[in-house]
């Protein structure tokens, strides 16, 4: 199996095929002084699209992702699903000592969140750690193959991004995730973890919240958990205001995970045809998620241009909720105690992350070694503050690495 | 349960263009806008309306169909995972080609006599509305509104317009009123926050009193069935004399500190004891609807203007999104692709346009009444149940003979969700039941039995 140098190259059918469904654009009309409230607003919609149709230039940006990323492609065989070819960014270090680090992305995300953090982790100060890294394209994202079988769900996934580390060479290395990406390299963290996976960083801190079921381990560890949750509302406004946000996305801002985990195929014909509605659709999760970062226009459409042009189609890109969702609880539980990783975890706190649990959960639910809070910052951590997130996993991955756990 | 969810600029006139042109006489007579106030007796004229999709806009549909992208899906995913491609495929090729609306147009114009008018509501203004009336012949037959819901529309009156109106000796007859919602077919849809049940109710109860039907009765699905429950209970009595609903759906029961709420909740816990085995069947659909059928609700209900562009800029986008339902949600109807591409086409070339159609979620959910309660304030006046064996939202007879005063119900072993549509012969069965000669809700409309005055 060998590895092909890639580049990002849509050609131009493509390009004109989107102009074409861009002149035509409908645009809905909007309730008066809605702002967010019901959706992506038709302001910034408008605006983008007129962007996208007159200013955006996809080829300057093609060319950019090329110049900043060196990527491949490789076929990997995935148990039980034949062979998938995996788009990923590679660049190694030229630094001695280098750490080799796996970034994975999540939704609506891609490789493209490597790209602010890659010179940070590979060409350092020369006091601080550098990583050779690799971020992949999970499969239906980017430009990786899809599954065409049903059941690809988290461990699959890992199983991918595995294995293209081992076929790297890199037989021992560390992971960095979130959303998606915290969620599969945790499985790689239980699957892989001690033999070839040394520790791992995720800022995408989740748990199960308490459940009171019959199972008395289940009931003691949720009732374990509560004090938590005193703590929170008696003595630390911060954290309080941070589960509040909680509460309002699961109250308001779930739905799209819903419908992807239960008729992705439904959304999929929408998303596939309309760009304007993949927009809107990625539009709202990029501004909601993110903590005040002033996207520009051309980074929004960057964005959404990859799903867009992505090897599989948008459509493609919705199935791990499905999957993931299909094959069982998706948050890791406290009290599943076998489940839960042993390598040493590193965890970032970032306040415009959608899910904002108790700190005292989110570290029993590994061997969290590494802890910081940042008080600026969001879901796309690694795209918002490129260099708060780089500077965690500087030193958390310099403090693990070579040291016996 | 389904319990509580969780919750242009103009564009050119072609691509949201109206529904259709007035005939111009009615343009020099128009009526005022305070037509509603008219008394019992009397009605300002209606204006006729007629469907009339311009070429221009047919042939804006066409060319998006050519230029349609699709997804790829699964091998073996069937419906698992939503509609299966080679469904969609078929119909957006049929669609593209010999799909004629002008011809699905012109039989709609013929079988559903439209009318506009304006009616004006508290606090919003004056909309357009647009409605379906059909007079039976039979001076005293019961003035009755028929409210649709989402994704339907005022098509879903066409099979039971003819059996309603219809006379004969032995069934009452209905004079039919059926109009398409603010923001569905060809009616105006609000531009502010914040028009709900109440607005709904208002805008239908005005329409009726408007057309001079002071006393009426009502029959609802979906929205349909929520918005004529506000109406039994806000104009019920003096206006609305009874009410019938084929949408049997209800609150789970909850477990809040209120002593009264509890003790309710806990007499539904035991209802479930006593569950027939349709009604168990019904409340496992309803469970498996929650789990796996509900995304679209939830989502509507919390962001209906982010998909919202989507389903205005996609045809084949609005096209799944429905078909979805018209298939999942009826009982093995054999629809065929001319009836579905009619239905999705009136979204689809709707005045209003179909991203306005969504509103009518997050405003109920923003009031937490996207589910009638037991605990709600009732209408009193005498209400009809019936209930179809796919309805996607069933629940116990007992539940729902909590939330009204049910003096009829009625369980069929075949229709679903769309019950007017798919088993109208069935519906109208039980409306004759309910309204007929030794009905529990006879003679409810004093003066318009439905039977001649003999």
């Amino acid at each position: 199996m060998t590895e092909n140098p890639f580049i990002v190259s849509v050609s131009d059918d493509e390009l004109n095929l989107l102009q074409q469904k861009l002149a035509i654009a409908n645009l809905p009309d909007e309730l008066d002084d809605v702002n967010w409230a019901y959706g992506a607003p038709l302001t910034d919609i408008r605006r983008l699209v007129a962007r996208w149709r007159e200013g955006f230039d996809w080829r300057t940006q093609e060319a950019r992702l090329n110049a900043e990323m060196p990527q491949f492609t490789r076929d990997l065989e995935v148990e039980g699903f034949g062979s998938l070819n995996v788009h990923y960014v590679h660049k190694k270090s030229d630094q001695e000592g280098a750490i080799p680090l796996l970034f994975v992305h999540g939704w609506p995300g891609s490789f493209i969140e490597a790209r602010k953090i890659l010179p940070m982790l590979t060409k350092p100060p020369l006091d601080q750690q550098s990583f050779h890294v690799v971020a992949v394209s999970l499969p239906g994202y980017g430009f990786s193959e899809a599954p065409k079988k049903k059941g690809f769900s988290i461990s699959q996934f890992a199983e991918v991004c595995h294995k293209v580390m081992l076929a790297l060479g890199y037989n021992e290395y560390v992971t960095q995730g979130g959303d998606w990406g915290g969620l599969i390299t945790r499985k790689m963290a239980a699957m892989y973890g001690g033999k070839h996976i040394k520790a791992w960083h995720t800022n995408f801190p989740v748990v199960r919240p308490p459940e009171f079921s019959l199972n008395p381990i289940t009931l003691f560890t949720s009732l374990s958990m509560l004090p938590a949750l005193f703590y929170l509302f008696l003595f630390s406004p911060t954290e309080r205001i941070a589960l509040q946000r909680t509460l309002t996305v699961q109250r308001t801002g779930m739905a799209y995970f819903q419908i992807q985990a239960t008729k992705p195929q439904t959304l999929g014909y929408a998303l596939a045809d309309s760009p304007v509605g993949l927009l809107a659709w990625i539009y709202e999760k990029l501004v909601a998620w993110s903590d005040g970062y002033k996207w520009e226009d051309d980074e929004v459409l960057t964005w959404i241009s990859i799903y867009i042009f992505s090897r599989a189609g948008p459509a493609a890109s919705l199935r791990i909720y499905y999957e993931a969702s299909a094959s069982g609880r998706l948050l890791p539980a406290i009290w599943e105690w076998d489940q839960l990783p042993r390598i040493p975890m590193g965890v970032s706190y970032f306040p415009g992350e959608m899910l904002l649990l108790p700190r005292s959960w989110i570290r029993r639910t590994g061997n969290v070694v590494f802890e910081r809070v940042h008080d600026a910052g969001g879901h796309f951590a690694a795209h918002e503050v490129p260099e708060l997130l780089v500077g965690d996993v500087r030193k958390m991955f310099r403090a693990v690495w070579g040291v016996q756990y | 349960m389904a319990r509580d969810v969780i919750k242009s600029e103009i564009c050119p006139k072609l691509l949201t263009g109206s529904f259709g042109n007035p005939s111009a006489g009615a343009l020099l007579t128009s009526p005022s806008s305070s037509a509603y106030l008219s008394s019992p007796l009397e009605m300002d004229p209606e204006t006729p309306f007629t469907l009339n999709i311009s070429a221009t806009q047919i042939a804006d549909l066409k060319h998006r169909l050519e230029l349609t992208r699709f997804p790829d899906e699964l091998d073996e995913a069937e419906w698992a995972y939503g509609a299966p491609l080679a469904d969609i495929q078929r119909l957006v090729s049929y669609w593209q080609t010999d799909f004629d609306w002008n011809k699905q147009q012109a039989v709609l114009n013929e079988e559903l006599p439209q009318f506009t008018r304006n009616i004006d509501v508290d606090d919003v203004g004056t909309l357009e509305v647009h409605y379906v009336h059909k007079k039976s012949e039979l001076e005293e037959a019961i003035p009755m509104l028929f409210v649709h819901g989402w994704p339907g529309s005022f098509i879903e009156a066409r099979k039971i317009l003819p059996l309603l109106t219809a006379t004969h000796p032995d069934v009452p007859s209905f004079h039919v009123v059926a109009p398409s919602l603010p923001g569905y077919g060809s009616s105006e849809a609000p531009t502010k926050k914040g028009f709900s049940l109440d607005q709904f109710a208002e805008t239908c109860h005005k329409l009726m009193l408007s057309l001079g039907y002071s006393e009426y009765v009502t029959q609802g699905g979906d929205w349909g069935g929520l918005i004529t429950r506000r109406i039994a209970i806000k104009y019920g009595g003096k206006h609305s004399k009874a009410w019938h609903t084929n949408f049997p759906v209800c609150n789970a029961p909850q477990f809040t500190l209120n002593p009264f709420h509890l003790i309710t909740s806990f007499s539904m816990i035991l209802d479930l004891l006593w569950l027939s085995d349709f009604e168990k069947q019904a409340l496992q659909r309803a469970l498996e609807t929650e789990r796996i059928g509900t995304g679209y609700l939830r989502l509507q209900s919390t962001k209906p203007q982010t998909i919202g562009y989507a389903l205005a800029d996609s045809p084949v986008g609005l096209l799944a999104w429905i078909y979805e339902k018209l298939v999942g949600w009826t009982d093995g109807y054999k629809w065929t692709d001319d009836e579905i591409l009619t239905w999705i086409s009136i979204y689809w070339f709707s005045r209003a346009g179909p991203a306005a159609s969504l509103r009518i979620y997050y405003e109920v959910n923003a009031q937490n009444e996207l589910v009638p309660s037991v605990h709600d304030v009732r209408p009193t006046i005498p209400m009809g149940l019936s209930y179809f064996p796919k309805e996607v939202a069933s629940l116990p007879r007992s539940w729902l003979r909590r939330t009204g005063n049910v003096v009829f119900d009625s369980q069929h072993d075949k229709g679903g969700h769309f019950a007017a549509y798919e088993v109208p012969e069935s519906l109208v069965g039980d409306l004759r039941k309910m309204f007929g000669k030794g009905g529990p809700a006879y003679g409810v409309v004093a003066g318009s039995t439905g039977f001649k005055l003999s």
